[in-house]
């Protein structure tokens, strides 16, 4: 393994690493546009300029391999002034409207210029003209001006997405990124191109001039969209969330996520919501306290099993929540109720097993890997036809259901719902606000749950890898988790004020310009 | 003690300074009768005073040449502000040429500390802080300034102007 010296420190790494994933591995910082370590190597931005002992010129670090001995250093003033001047040619065009850019806040060209910057351009010549705000289908804005040609989209739709649908198009200063023939931009993952543009040459349709991206704060969770479970940052503030990004975890995702796992945000905020407790049917509702309907569902549940035994209760579950929420229900249904009367209820059957071949799984449920364990741990085995032939028998009093928390990867909703409705009671437990659950034809409490930006836990991704989440708002305050929900039906008394004041600090936002990015 | 008092007999002959003070306000007063245009105390309310258009006072959102607002709405008035006080919403302009422009802009101006940050930190010129200095209102007086009245409100007689103007920076190739 050969052995190298970058800026004074020691490093040793695999044969054939480049210098760039040297620097990298000693955290050690180096300018660059081109090169991203989940693409192949262009070179082409001429940024991450370093100087080696013994040559003469200054070389590439992102196309230059280790050898053994090598000295290297990126802080000489030599190595300064080549990046300056490098800099000044890619704003030599460059139109600098970081006051209109959505990038500005985490733009490389801005860090980099203020870092080494040559304030004043030496160039006297008029800037070239390219286009603006070309729509380049239905999620990405292009601005050509912008662009720093790095060509990491051209290899991205080349290598990952596998599309070809971007290319650079005209010579010299007229070169420009576009789609052959206008043609848009649409793959599954083209919302990728947008994260490692460095510029503000590409910004996705949904984020744009929503927020300042300094106004934000972020924290890493997990992707919701899909039992693959990217690992991903959610950027939000006091108002609810506003955009996922993916991190990098060579495991599960790589560095990319799909474009529908960036919709996970929205099913989070107050619009989508199911705001407070509320109980009734057929469109008919009145609203509730979250405790009176705790009470209310532990005494039918009660009554339940003592007039018919406890066959008469069942719980319904999907793969929307997390692990510890399964153990707490199951073993309050299980140990409490001495009842294996308990579903899974797969949202859609027919494409469950699919899988697009990169990352997109066709069980659109984060945990159902977990859901299943919990099911086994617990000896639970009955099949869905069960439930349904006991809700057409009308032998079911009290129906517990753990709704979708995203209503849009669940195609028969409305169906399911009009089945449940033949039990006597529905305890509709849900994130969402949906028409479905409001068209319920039985006796049916709603109660809001919390969605995976409000609470923490495991899910358990389709290889088995356990992955955390984490709290980061608090959208709907009345919400509950299904764990809370199981100690209040098992006659512990929860405080659910008092849970919130433990997980919440209420001046939170106060200082809200300190989002770290 | 802060008030020291002169030793000696002297200290007690306080009559001839009160005779000079009020000799001082008769003169003063007797001109002021019959010179009044040139008397420094104004009437107010009748009787403005005017501060020169350097004076940070009220917010003005200036405007280009069309009329329409010159803000950006890069919000970075609103990153500038200390007192938290700049309210903006971004939209996507029907026009390329103009691409981001602010569907709502709010002042609050009773949480305004007139410090004069917004107007430093806008890069186009388009929030200005103007001479005018008085912001009474009666209650129920909205307090909160839109674009309506930060642009448009009667004083401003129609606008505005920018000093910062697109197309001529265009023109010159930047
Ligand atoms: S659009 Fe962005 S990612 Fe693509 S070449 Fe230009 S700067 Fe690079
Ligand atoms: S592949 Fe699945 S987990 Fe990954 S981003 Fe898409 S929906 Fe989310
Ligand atoms: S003058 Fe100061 S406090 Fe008032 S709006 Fe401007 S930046 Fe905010
Ligand atoms: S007034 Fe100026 S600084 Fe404030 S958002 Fe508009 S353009 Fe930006
Ligand atoms: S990162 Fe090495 S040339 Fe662009």
């Amino acid at each position: 393994m050969p052995k190298c010296k970058i800026n004074g420190q020691e490093v040793e790494v695999e044969a054939g690493t480049t210098i760039i994933e040297a620097f990298k591995k000693l955290d050690s910082e180096i300018a660059h546009y081109c090169y991203h370590p989940g693409l192949s190597v262009a070179g082409v931005c001429r940024l991450c300029m370093v100087e080696i002992e013994g040559n003469p010129r200054l070389q590439i670090a992102c196309n230059t391999v280790v050898q053994d001995g090598m000295v290297i250093n990126n802080n000489s003033e030599k190595v300064k002034e080549t990046v300056k001047w490098g800099l000044d040619f890619h704003l030599i065009n460059h139109p600098l409207d970081c006051p209109i850019c959505d990038q500005a806040g985490e733009c490389e060209l801005q860090i980099q210029y203020m870092k080494f910057g040559q304030y004043d351009p030496e160039m006297a010549e008029p800037k070239v003209k390219k286009n603006k705000v070309v729509d380049l289908g239905s999620k990405i804005v292009l601005d050509s001006e912008r662009c720093i040609l790095c060509s990491r989209c051209v290899r991205f739709t080349e290598e990952v997405s596998k599309t070809n649908e971007l290319g650079i198009f005209n010579r010299g200063d007229r070169s420009e990124i576009g789609t052959f023939d206008g043609k848009p931009l649409e793959n599954d993952y083209a919302v990728n191109t947008v994260d490692i543009c460095p510029v503000g040459a590409l910004t996705s349709k949904d984020f744009r001039f929503r927020q300042r991206v300094w106004y934000l704060k972020n924290k890493e969770t997990v992707c919701p969209g899909c039992s693959t479970g990217c690992n991903v940052k959610s950027y939000y503030n006091e108002e609810g969330l506003f955009r996922v990004k993916p991190r990098q975890n060579d495991e599960v995702n790589g560095y990319w996520m799909c474009d529908k796992g960036r919709d996970t945000y929205k099913f989070v905020n107050k619009e989508n919501r199911l705001l407070e407790p509320k109980v009734g049917q057929s469109g008919q509702w009145d609203s509730q306290e979250v405790d009176g309907v705790m009470s209310v569902m532990s005494t039918k549940i009660d009554d339940a099993v003592k007039s018919a035994g406890s066959d008469k209760v069942a719980l319904v579950l999907t793969g929307q929540y997390t692990s510890e929420e399964y153990a707490s229900m199951l073993s309050y249904f299980v140990g409490h109720l001495k009842s294996k009367n308990v579903y899974h209820w797969v949202n859609n059957p027919e494409s469950f097993d699919e899988f697009d071949g990169l990352l997109l799984r066709g069980d659109r449920n984060p945990n159902t890997k977990g859901l299943l364990n919990g099911l086994d741990q617990h000896g639970i085995t009955a099949p869905w036809s069960d439930l349904e032939t006991k809700l057409n028998a009308g032998d079911i009093e009290v129906l517990l259901v753990a709704g979708p928390e995203d209503p849009s990867v669940f195609p028969t909703l409305t169906e399911k719902v009009s089945l449940f409705s033949k039990a006597k009671n529905l305890f509709w437990m849900s994130a969402a606000k949906t028409e479905a659950a409001d068209s319920a034809t039985t006796k049916t409490w709603q109660i809001p749950l919390k969605t995976y930006a409000e609470k923490e836990g495991t899910f358990v991704n389709h290889k088995g890898i356990e992955q955390k989440i984490q709290p980061m708002v608090n959208i709907v305050d009345c919400a509950q988790t299904l764990s809370e929900v199981a100690s209040a039906l098992s006659g512990q008394k929860v405080d659910h004020l008092g849970s919130l004041v433990k997980d919440r600090k209420t001046n939170h936002f106060i200082n809200h310009h300190g989002g770290g990015l | 003690m802060s008030i020291v008092k002169k030793p000696g007999a002297i200290a007690n002959w306080y009559l001839p300074g009160i005779f000079a003070g009020m000799w001082f306000t008769l003169v003063t007063m007797i001109r002021n009768i019959f010179n009044q245009d040139k008397m420094i105390t104004k009437n107010y309310p009748e009787d403005k005073y005017e501060y020169s258009p350097r004076f940070k006072g009220n917010h003005v959102l200036t405007v280009k040449k069309d009329g329409s607002l010159r803000c950006t709405a890069c919000m970075l008035c609103a990153t500038a502000c200390p007192a938290d006080c700049i309210k903006i919403k971004a939209s996507e302009h029907e026009n390329p040429a103009v691409e981001k422009y602010p569907i709502s802009y709010e002042i609050d101006i009773l949480r305004c500390v007139y410090c004069g940050y917004c107007e430093e930190a806008c890069p186009v010129d388009a929030v200005r802080m103007g001479p005018e200095w008085q912001t009474p209102g009666l209650a129920g007086t909205n307090f909160s300034y839109d674009i309506q009245h930060l642009a448009y409100r009667a004083q401003l007689k129609g606008g505005v102007l920018s000093r910062v103007d697109d197309e001529e920076r265009h023109k010159a190739g930047i």
